[in-house]
């Protein structure tokens, strides 16, 4: 552990030493999101009508609550990093060192979360003073808590989902299309396009059941006290069954990939 | 300690045309060969020992220290290093060798050396103590203070290969392949790394693979010398082996004292061997190695001889030679 904690210092001290880049994300990045679901959500739902279960401002702060999850879930941009150690041969030096390079680059990420995690406080720390507490949302110390045990489980979720993907790069030169297509998918049914109770009653249970779900939306419900304990504990268990599929599949093709490994590149 | 046997590998490649066209046709039909990289090498390594790889560029040199250090898979054959099969990784032998690869970074490039040091002692959970005097011995021997505390990728070539070095043998490795550790280095740093590794060797003696295109790298380093020509070990074995074994002639010059004509080349000097140059102060003959001391005493009484040297051949121009040569030339392997 105290070398997953080294790792992740290092990331999160490299990350934080940029300073530009830290106040663009937060205005630009953040800005033009938090903008667009703005007037998404004007264009969407009538001032005294609802959607989804959601009011106006409800579904302003849900939209509020899901981006700056999704700052933390996706972390800043390592998607492309590990393709890119095995595209460009920089894996081969991870190889020599007698610790797992998924250990060493999950811290990589953890420690990458830094300067989001500062952002979203400050983000969070002004929602109550700019849009309040709409009717019917009640957010508590115990809805708070669950949510930040459905984010560290989602972040986990997607880091595993992911891997699998990135690791293609043994075998193709670019599968960055691959990791983009991943990220439309997750958009869609992780609830970061549209809240899922607006999907078809139908699909519910498939949304249930995919992952998607708990990277974004599922951390969100949990802190607008939208699910109950139990839905809780069964969402907790699906997500962690999902963690496991994914490690199970990403130890099978890194086998299979480090066969095909040849330590060529820039 | 490192014991490789009929050890082979085989990359697949992709071929593609130049042109638009081509690029076209490569999305749907891809034409693919296979290169054998290297091709049932066998040899042994023992403790203290350094011995030098060459061969021309594309050989397979690089490829086979991957092998060695467990980065790729090999296609056939087996390996043992320090008793593991190292493609297998465990993690008993990861903690006991270091690569350093000359031409690509190995340290975290936003980061001070020293921070890196940190997150290597925690990685290969070296004892604080060890820590602390591995770290002062390799920045006292490579004098390397002053740049500890400076972004690595600030750093001149030779200073970031001095921590590269550092960073390869702060857990004290017993096994330690080091691919062209001084290129593209000036020759004050060449020297510098030179004699660090000789010091290195002697307080620490592991076991050494030094791949390198400097023969001054391999003379002083090396007392063993495998030489590889397209993935092939084409020779192993001492260094002046190789003279004795592929230079048939030596070398002798005979210094004149100084004449008002200079020396022809004529039918009595060419049967003595084959003429490198002949003015009015010098001879410089290759004569075949049974004739040397015939020859000798035939200048000495033809020629006013001021001087008379008997040399070998430089073992760098065999080597090239060798390493230079098709595959079907005369180089028949040597195992001692």
């Amino acid at each position: 552990m105290r070398l997953f904690w080294s790792i992740a210092g290092v990331e999160a001290r490299k990350r934080m030493s940029y300073r530009a880049d830290f106040w663009l994300s937060s205005f630009v990045a953040f800005g033009t999101e938090l903008g667009v679901a703005y007037f998404i959500v004007l264009a969407m739902v009538p001032v005294a009508g609802r959607l989804g279960g959601f009011s106006r401002d409800g579904m302003l702060l849900y939209y509020v609550a899901i981006i700056l999850t999704a700052r933390i879930v996706w972390s800043l941009d390592l998607d492309r990093e590990i393709s890119d150690d095995i595209y460009q041969g920089a894996l081969s030096r991870y190889l020599l060192y007698p610790v797992s390079y998924g250990v060493l680059k999950y811290a990589a990420q953890i420690g990458a979360l830094a300067p989001a995690i500062v952002q979203v406080i400050l983000f969070s720390a002004c929602v109550p003073f700019v849009l309040g507490l709409p009717e019917g949302i009640r957010i508590t110390p115990a809805t708070a808590a669950m949510a930040l045990g459905a984010v560290a489980v989602a972040n986990a979720l997607h880091f595993l989902v992911t891997y699998p993907i990135r690791l293609v790069a043994f075998w193709a030169d670019n599968c960055w299309s691959l990791l983009w297509a991943h990220r439309l998918v997750a958009t869609l049914f992780g609830g970061l396009l549209l809240p899922l109770a607006m999907f078809p009653s139908w699909s519910q249970p498939l949304l249930n059941a995919l992952p998607f779900r708990y990277m974004f939306a599922f951390p969100v419900d949990a802190l607008l006290g939208r699910v109950t304990p139990v839905e809780y504990a069964t969402g907790m268990a699906i997500a962690l069954g999902w963690c496991g599929v994914a490690a199970v599949l990403s130890a099978g093709v890194w086998r299979r990939g480090t066969l095909q490994y040849t330590g060529v590149g820039m | 300690m490192i014991e490789v046997e009929r050890l082979t590998k085989t990359f697949t490649i992709h071929q593609k045309e130049p042109g638009l066209k081509a690029s076209i046709r490569s999305l749907f039909v891809r034409e693919k060969v296979s290169k054998t990289a290297v091709k049932e090498v066998s040899f042994e390594v023992g403790e203290g020992e350094i011995v030098g790889v060459v061969g021309a560029n594309g050989a397979g040199k690089t490829t086979l220290v991957k092998m060695l250090a467990g980065i790729i898979h090999p296609t056939s054959g087996d390996a043992r290093v320090l008793g593991f099969r190292p493609w297998e990784r465990p993690r008993a032998f990861t903690r006991q060798i270091a690569l350093l690869m000359g031409q690509k970074a190995q340290l975290w490039w936003d980061l001070p050396a020293a921070d890196s040091f940190l997150l290597l002692r925690e990685i290969y959970q070296i004892p604080e103590d060890k820590f602390r005097s591995s770290l002062d011995y390799l920045v006292s021997v490579l004098g390397a203070k002053d740049q500890l505390t400076t972004q690595v990728r600030r750093l001149s070539l030779g200073e970031r290969m001095k921590m590269e070095l550092i960073a390869a043998l702060l857990h004290s490795p017993r096994v330690v392949y080091l691919d062209e550790p001084t290129l593209g280095l000036d020759l004050t740093a060449q020297r510098a790394i030179r004699d660090f590794l000789l010091c290195y060797r002697e307080e620490h003696r592991p076991a050494m693979i030094l791949t390198s295109h400097y023969m001054e790298d391999i003379e002083r380093l090396c007392k063993r010398l495998l030489i590889v020509r397209e993935g092939e070990l084409v020779f192993d074995g001492p260094l002046e082996k190789v003279v004795q074994t592929y230079a048939d002639h030596k070398v002798v010059t005979a210094h004149l004292h100084k004449r008002p004509e200079p020396v022809r080349e004529t039918p009595e000097l060419r049967a003595m061997g084959q003429v490198d140059a002949c003015d009015d102060v010098l001879i410089k003959l290759r004569v075949p190695r049974p004739r040397v001391a015939e020859v000798a005493a035939e200048l000495l009484r033809r020629y006013p001889v001021a001087d008379l040297a008997i040399e070998e051949v430089d073992v760098g121009t065999i080597i090239e030679r060798i390493i230079g040569a098709p595959k079907e030339a005369d180089t028949a392997q040597v195992r001692p």
